[in-house]
């Protein structure tokens, strides 16, 4: 008797506790938020649109300013889709197959996660560029990577390779491969296995990751700046657009351009809730494991 | 159609799943693999359906090799350990999909196929669960569109993992009596895994007991309860009291190392010696349902016996706890140890 007494009496102690080491810690992290995320997102709209609209518009109307947002969103439009299939692929393999060399291949995704961008960049100036190891070859061939628009794009896609498969391989392992064979007991060829049974139930996974990989491909700085040669209206992404003009004292587009990338995270932010909320209602498995 | 197993091998790395197996499953019938956890099954099974490939052996269907052909060629029904139905996917479609995949000469037309998928979730008796999710089905109501799912495709063998395995024991019953007599109807050479002997003694017409990666007996349920051919067999299927020959060579009755084997119903009691038998003290009686069980200790180590009387035959010689008691086997089977 005593003892269920005292579990009572313990239990309500505890979460008296908890309730204030709740408080404290909600407190503390909204804070922690409000000062890193909330005051910056808020200062860039305040500095883009502190001299008025009319300075907003033409800072982005500027033809520089143009082929920068241009060439992000080519870099983006091949770089998600090449990573959609290499993720797919890789996620496939490492989940529904039992081959050599697997868990190296689960290292080498995580390697662009691991390596930090500006070594990723410098990488392929080191493979690539003029001096680099098939630099002479690609003269030769009269083909230019580094310090133009392929290199931008081949390192976008190696940057952010990782978002797919690793948002895939988990969702993948856990839904095992019974349904795929069960299908193709059923008669069903590989091809419509992929299409009928693999692909709407990891789509939401899929949803998820795309939209992550969108956001860094976009966002990208550190090994884009290292193979781009910040050739303005030629090799400029956004981000290296708003370095440039910052670095002028241009303060007002600097901050315009920029609010591109910040409205880029909010509807990213937007579209993931959207998507996580989707999933929860869907009854199947959350795409959890934040990768980064 | 009926399925030749012959001198299949099947490893895992270093670790051998398969040893040799050969068995026939003739046309038409129900068979059941028995056998417990880990003994190679499910494995076998995979491979006669072309999940798994072997690493040596053969299987023919109808006396024709299979090899070339994979589990999409085989026209082989699985049903899965865990059903497997496409989570996504409503009951109809479910059940609609192995026709919706064949290639477009031999496909049906829309209405064609409504029509054969609400005939077999009639058959299954679930047809009101047409537009649900599998996610809202109990695990009953799952194994039947698994089954239904499968006998979509109007395949010549069925192949069942473990069917009523997840399921509490009124359902599976039930439920097995309920795949009997759907078998009985279709026809289908069906081979069933199972780890249940009550299971597969009550629905198959032949078993295969399986250890450890070889077949230890084939043979109709009665035979086998009756006729273990190997102590695992005995002591696996039903429950056995087991004699040493050190300690009870009167049982035995043989030179040498050997254990009797004796069914708990095929001992009797009296309270008086009678030929062969042995002195026992009852340790425990318990009435359940038509029968009545006894513990009884023999010899000095108190070692125990487990008796199944029928309740007539207990109200002959009623018994207590510290009665002492004489036993003697009406049916026993010595095995070399
Ligand atoms: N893919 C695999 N890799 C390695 N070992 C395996 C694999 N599949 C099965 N095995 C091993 O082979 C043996 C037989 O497995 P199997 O699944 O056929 O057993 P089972 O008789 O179906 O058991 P259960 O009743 O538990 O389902 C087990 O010891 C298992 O560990
Ligand atoms: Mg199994």
């Amino acid at each position: 008797m005593s003892s269920s007494h005292q579990l009572i009496n313990n239990r309500k102690i505890a979460t008296h506790e908890s309730k204030a080491v709740t408080l404290v810690l909600i407190t503390v992290a909204l804070f922690y938020l409000l000062l890193f995320l909330g005051i910056p997102l808020f200062a860039v709209f305040y500095e883009a649109l502190g001299k008025g609209w009319a300075l907003y518009w033409a800072a982005l109307q500027d033809p520089d300013a143009w082929s920068a947002i241009e060439l992000t969103l080519i870099a983006a439009a091949i770089a998600v889709p090449a990573n959609l299939v290499f993720g797919v692929a890789a996620a496939w393999a490492i989940a529904k197959f039992e081959f050599r060399g697997k868990s190296v291949l689960i290292t080498l995704i995580d390697l662009p996660f691991a390596v930090s961008p500006v070594v990723s960049g410098l990488i392929y100036v080191l493979l690539f560029g003029a001096q680099g190891w098939f630099g002479p070859w690609l003269q030769e061939h009269d083909i230019k990577l580094i310090f133009a628009v392929p290199g931008i794009v081949l390192v976008t896609i190696f940057v952010t390779f990782p978002f797919i498969a690793r948002e895939l391989i988990p969702l993948m392992q856990a839904q095992g491969k019974e349904e795929e064979e069960a299908a193709i007991s059923l008669g069903a060829s590989g091809w419509q296995t992929f299409w009928r049974v693999t692909v709407p139930n990891i789509k939401w996974g899929l949803l998820y990751g795309v939209i992550l990989c969108n956001a860094r491909a976009m966002g990208e700085f550190g090994a884009v700046s290292v193979v781009s040669g910040h050739i303005r209206g030629m090799t400029n992404t956004i981000p290296l657009h708003v370095e440039i003009l910052y670095n002028e004292y241009n303060f007002v587009a600097a901050f315009s351009v920029a609010s591109l990338l910040a409205l880029l995270a909010l509807v990213t932010l937007l579209a993931k809730s959207i998507v996580e909320f989707k999933v929860m209602n869907n009854g199947s498995r959350l795409p959890h494991g934040e990768t980064e | 159609m009926s399925i030749t197993i012959q001198n299949l091998n099947k490893q895992f790395g270093n670790f051998t799943a398969l040893n040799n197996i050969n068995l026939e499953v003739n046309s038409g019938e129900l068979l059941a693999l028995l056998g417990p956890s880990g003994c190679g099954k499910t494995s076998l099974l995979r491979i006669i359906g072309g999940l798994d490939v072997q690493n040596s052996g053969k299987i023919l269907f109808h006396g024709t090799d299979v090899e070339q052909r994979d589990a999409r060629e085989r026209n082989v029904g699985f049903v899965f350990q865990h059903y497997a139905l496409f989570r996504h996917m409503t009951v109809f479609e479910n059940v609609a999909f192995g026709l919706r995949v064949k290639p477009k000469k031999e496909r049906h037309t829309e209405t064609e196929i409504k029509r054969r998928v609400h005939e077999l979730l009639q058959l299954v008796q679930l047809d009101w669960l047409a537009d649900r999710y599998p996610a809202q089905l109990s695990g009953g109501q799952r194994q039947r569109i698994a089954l239904a799912r499968a006998l979509a495709v109007e395949p010549q063998i069925l192949l069942l993992d473990e069917p009523f395995g997840a399921l509490d024991t009124k359902v599976r019953k039930e439920l097995r009596r309920w795949l009997r007599r759907l078998h009985d109807e279709l026809h289908i050479t069906s081979v069933f895994v199972t780890h249940d002997q009550e299971e597969a003694l009550e629905v198959a017409d032949r078993i295969v007991v399986m250890n450890k990666g070889n077949i230890e007996q084939v043979g109709s349920p009665d035979d086998v309860y009756a006729n273990p051919t190997s102590p695992f067999v005995y002591q696996f299927i039903g429950n056995v009291n087991l004699f040493h020959s050190r300690t009870h060579a009167l049982w035995t009755q043989q030179p040498g190392d050997a254990v009797a084997y004796v069914r708990p119903h095929d001992i009797d009691i009296s309270l008086i010696p009678q030929q062969s038998s042995l002195p026992a003290v009852v340790k425990q009686v318990r009435a359940i349902g038509s029968v009545v069980r006894l513990e009884a200790a023999i010899g000095q180590d108190g070692e125990v016996v487990e008796i199944e009387l029928s309740r007539e035959r207990f109200n002959i010689t009623p018994v207590a706890v510290n009665d002492e008691i004489f036993i003697w086997p009406r049916q026993i089977k010595v095995f070399e140890a």
